[in-house]
């Protein structure tokens, strides 16, 4: 499976994907939405993208609603990973199309189980 | 109308220990309150991010750049003797600052809008700033300031 982990922090994005990576994924990064968005239309294919709400250049909340409004990124899982935990932003996510929802600070604990509630952690993963 | 002035010590050490057990130390203890007023930073580098509210506000974290290094080195799981870049510090710093301003955001009643982190040796909060909540803390025995202002 392959995971594109989408944040500014190149921290964040460091850690996420050796979290990914632990679970099995294929992992690269982009530092905002465009840059993500680019990779796409370039003809990248991912299984799961972890996206930061607060980014300069695309948000994250952007970066969803671009791509649900494309048909042929639509069996792109969205997981938000950001620090926007009030209950609206949760709404505003998942209706513009974000799947799940991780908030900042998290455990890889945590981003596994939301994983497995998508279905999405590899065979081995899952037992 | 969202303000910080109701955001106390409690709330801030709580949050405080929630981020560094998850995502700096991966265990939980090594962020205790200061005690007394001994525990000082001499080598001071800021990481804030300001919030939306009516006055806007500010949170700030305080600590020394030797203590931001091993910060660094601990949310990046790196060695303890393993050299660290500025800008590593820079992002690592920044996105503490970030994480903490976002969990402090979703105490307020209402949505507000939260800046991207900043980094500097200066201090971002002049005189015209006013401290509304200070909170020590001691990371791994070295201080650590989570302070609120409005600006």
């Amino acid at each position: 499976m392959r995971a594109l982990v989408i944040d500014d922090s190149r921290t964040m994005r460091r850690i996420v994907a050796d979290m990914l990576g632990e679970l099995g994924f294929d992992t690269s990064q982009a530092a905002n939405g465009r840059e993500a968005l680019d990779m796409l239309a370039a003809g990248e294919t991912f299984d799961l993208a972890c996206v930061d709400w607060n980014m300069p250049v695309m948000d994250g909340l952007e970066f969803v609603a671009a791509v649900r409004a494309r048909r042929e990124w639509r069996d792109l899982t969205l997981i938000m990973v950001t620090t926007e935990g009030e209950q609206g932003q949760v709404v505003r996510a998942l209706a513009a199309g974000a799947h799940e929802y991780v908030m900042k600070p998290f455990t890889p604990d945590a981003l596994a189980s939301k994983l497995g509630l998508l279905g999405l952690l590899p065979a081995e993963e899952s037992i | 109308m969202s303000t910080l002035a109701a955001v106390d010590t409690v709330a801030v050490t709580a949050i405080a220990a929630e981020v560094f057990d998850a995502m700096i130390d991966r265990e939980s203890g090594l962020l205790t309150p200061a005690s007394g007023t001994s525990m000082t930073v001499t080598d001071p580098l800021y990481a804030w991010v300001d919030l939306g509210t009516v006055p806007a506000s500010r949170l700030q974290l305080t600590t020394d750049v030797g203590t931001a290094d091993d910060l660094t080195r601990a949310f990046l799981s790196m060695g303890e003797a393993e050299p660290v870049a500025e800008a590593d510090v820079v992002d690592a710093f920044g996105e503490i600052a970030n994480v903490f301003g976002g969990n402090i955001k979703a105490l307020l009643p209402e949505h507000v809008d939260l800046t991207l982190p900043e980094v500097s040796r200066q201090s971002p909060s002049g005189d015209r700033a006013v401290l509304l909540n200070e909170t020590r803390l001691a990371w791994r025995g070295r201080p650590l300031v989570i302070s609120l202002y409005t600006i």
